[in-house]
């Protein structure tokens, strides 16, 4: 038996129509095999091919031929060259803002939601009982449609909702987080935060399981003490899930729509609106697909190099082969 | 023989199946209409309306199709561009030099059928056209007045409104009214304002009829309307929510926390259906101007892409048909755009308002059409999304105009 990669390398060693000329047997057995394979490996793909080229490859052409487009949906689009992406870098009044926002979201709701589900899977983890309890409890909000849960949050944020009458019984002074310009991301971020963090948890909970824990033992005999054993041990052999956690949580905090749609609509003014809720209002609200079209090429290259840079960067902290 | 026989049958059967079917097809064409709702009231009372068609035309049935009133406005054009656009399509005034390029021309058909468009309210029929020709028939119309709680009014012995009554009768009655969490009045945005501001003397379309909302008449206007949150306050903060603004005013106003506000009357159904109190209804207070309001309405065409424009030029005129136009007038959905049938309005659905009878007459004396521009849904968007920073008094008025200036024109 020839092994698949073998076949390959040879079939592109030796040019189809010499091999045939050739007429000896074990070439035309080399020939046929991969030809057959081919055929096969075309049928199995070809479903999955479609769906991606359908949904995927060619919308995205699309979009990419549309940021050169004036395109309002109503009528026909023009070619306006690349003065759409000059139009957001140097005229439009919020983009940069937009950006910042992005920004900011992503790297605080990275970290909080990294930090707060290693711990709370590291806590879990020591429980006697009711591990799985807890597991479940967590992970119900990643189930939860986003928009319905942004609403929830959105009665309790309001003027006059749960916060504010729990702050008055209380009297502690809590600003409104909703009607505040300084302070709406965070409120996006919160429910961003209670609706995704349960998924990392139970990422960071079966890597935690999967520890020997003879490492622990011997690390323990060693007399290291338990941060030491959380430091040294534990987070270096989960780190291939960490890296994982990381970067899809980056890239979905980078693409959030759901929660701002629902809770702040990007306002007050754009205090919350990020460049995937600007996409939308800009291909939506404003019909000016050219511009959404530029933005969400734009968001697409912050993706792509932000996911480049932390594939990079795994190699100094991420250990696959403990 | 008992082959030929069979053989014969089944042919019959074939060609019986196939007949049926083109009976079938023949008898009924069924229409897609979509409209925007905000309850269930609103949906009930819509497809009742769409059974007055099959009622009146047994081969036209209409599927009614909705959605709230923000996202009515997002998804018609992605279904213009997806090429799916349902055969009758809802239009409000405010938007129709935005999207009746969406629609056919009505007027051939108009003169066709003699229809009698003189039966309607004109500044609703003018509202309804672009460069001069009709793109939906209306079915309802009306100009913004000042919805109040009586009860609330009466109980603490403040002068309820009447026609004449002034702005700083309307402050020192929302400042009465205020207290303990409660709001004498509410700002939602941007059509309640384009009144407060139309009554102050200022323009917000240029002669061009783009929007011009930095113009020192707009921004003193705003300044004043704003005011009422943030140094008055007789009204409260909101945040920007997926909810809009007139939506939350409303709640509010049915559910008692606020004692006055402004919308249209096609509301009436609504509050109605969700107040406990007795409702009262006055035109907008007199400022610099008078009492000067806005008028818009809405109406229903026919799709560019509608492969039964026939049947939907049949279906819409039954939409806003006399039967439809009493049902809707009665229930409190529809202000009747056809004039004759405004009676209904005034004697069933507000039977029990306080004051709607001289209000909506004087309203209607003093308005004017809600002229926009093609862009009005994002300006009406902006309006929504930044208003309530000047709400919170985190960025002052004038500056806040500026900026959805900027935003809607760029």
């Amino acid at each position: 038996m020839v092994p698949a990669g073998r076949v390959v390398r040879a079939d592109r060693a030796v040019p189809a129509g010499r091999v045939v000329r050739s007429g000896r047997p074990d070439a035309t057995r080399r020939r046929r095999r991969p030809r057959g394979d081919l055929g096969t490996a075309i049928c199995f793909l070809l479903p999955s091919l479609c769906g991606l080229l359908a949904f995927l490859i060619l919308p995205l052409l699309a979009s990419l031929l549309l940021s050169f487009s004036n395109w309002q949906i109503i009528g026909s689009p023009s070619f306006v060259g690349f003065s759409n992406y000059v139009t957001l870098f140097t005229r439009d009044p919020v983009f940069w803002e937009v950006f910042g926002n992005t920004l900011l979201y992503t790297a605080e709701y990275l970290v909080l939601n990294i930090v707060i589900s290693v711990t709370m899977a590291v806590w879990i983890g020591s429980l006697s009982w009711g591990r799985r309890l807890f597991r479940v409890i967590f992970f119900l909000p990643v189930f939860t449609p986003l928009v319905g849960s942004a609403l929830v949050w959105l009665l309790i944020f309001m003027p006059g909702g749960m916060l504010e009458n729990v702050s008055a019984m209380l009297r502690v002074p809590i600003p409104n987080l909703v009607t505040n310009s300084h302070l709406a991301i965070q409120a996006v971020i919160i429910a961003s935060l209670w609706s995704h963090f349960g998924y990392n948890l139970l990422l960071f909970s079966a890597a935690l399981e999967s520890i020997e824990g003879s490492y622990l033992d011997a690390a323990a005999v060693d007399g290291a003490n338990g941060w030491q054993r959380f430091w040294r041990i534990r987070l270096p052999l989960i780190s291939p899930a960490l890296f994982f956690g990381t970067v899809l949580t980056a890239i979905s905090g980078l693409q959030v729509f759901d929660q701002v749609y629902a809770l702040t609509r990007g306002g007050p003014g754009s205090a919350s609106s990020t460049l995937g809720y600007a996409i939308y209002t800009q291909g939506f609200v404003s019909y000016r697909l050219g511009n959404a079209s530029a933005i969400a090429w734009v968001l697409f290259l912050i993706i792509m190099l932000l996911t480049a840079l932390q594939l990079r960067l795994q190699r100094r902290w991420v250990h696959y082969d403990l | 023989m008992t082959k030929t026989l069979r053989l014969l049958s089944a042919m019959l059967l074939v060609a019986g199946s196939f007949l049926a079917h083109g009976a079938a097809c023949a008898e009924q064409v069924k229409l897609t209409w979509f409209m925007w709702s905000g309850s269930t009231a609103d949906v009930e009372a819509w497809q009742h309306v769409a059974s007055l068609v099959t009622e009146k035309y047994p081969d036209i049935a209409v599927e009614f199709q909705t959605a709230s009133w923000m996202d009515y406005w997002t998804k018609l054009p992605a279904l213009a561009a997806a090429g799916q656009l349902p055969d009758i399509i809802s239009l409000q005034s405010m938007r129709a030099p935005g999207f009746a390029d969406l629609m056919l021309p009505l007027d051939a058909r108009i003169k066709a059928d003699n229809f009698d468009i003189r039966a309607f309210d004109p500044s609703i029929i003018q509202g309804l056209q672009k460069n001069g020709h009709q793109f939906a028939l209306p079915y309802d119309f009306g100009p913004w007045v000042m919805f109040y709680n009586y009860d609330w009014f009466t109980k603490a012995g403040v002068a309820l409104p009447r026609p004449g009554w002034t702005a700083d009768d309307f402050v020192r009655a929302a400042k009465a009214l205020t207290h303990d969490g409660k709001f004498g009045t509410a700002v939602p945005v941007p059509d309640a304002f384009m009144a407060f501001a139309t009554s102050s003397g200022a323009h917000f379309l240029n002669d061009q009829g783009q929007p011009d909302l930095t113009n020192p008449g707009m921004k003193a206007a705003f300044a004043n309307y704003v005011a009422l949150a943030t140094t008055e306050k007789v009204a409260p903060v909101y945040p920007s929510s997926g909810t809009i603004s007139s939506l939350i005013a409303n709640g509010r106003f049915t559910a008692g926390d606020i004692a006055m506000y402004v919308d249209g009357p096609w509301q009436l159904l609504n509050i109605r259906k969700k107040a406990s109190f007795k409702v009262g209804v006055a035109p907008l207070p007199v400022r610099q101007a008078g009492s000067i309001t806005l008028s818009a309405g809405s109406g229903f065409g026919i799709a560019i892409t509608s492969r039964h424009p026939e049947q939907a030029w049949k279906a819409i005129q039954v939409l806003t048909g006399p039967d439809a136009e009493r049902f809707l007038a009665s229930a409190g959905r529809a202000f009747a755009a056809r004039t004759a049938y405004q009676v209904y309005w005034y004697d069933t659905a507000a039977k029990d308002v306080e004051g709607a009878h001289e209000a909506l007459s004087a309203a209607l004396k003093n308005a004017r059409p809600y002229v926009t521009s093609p862009n009005w849904n994002t300006v009406a968007s902006l309006f929504e999304q930044y208003a309530p920073v000047a709400f919170a008094g985190s960025q002052p008025p004038d500056k806040l105009l500026e900026t959805i200036q900027s935003l809607a024109t760029q």
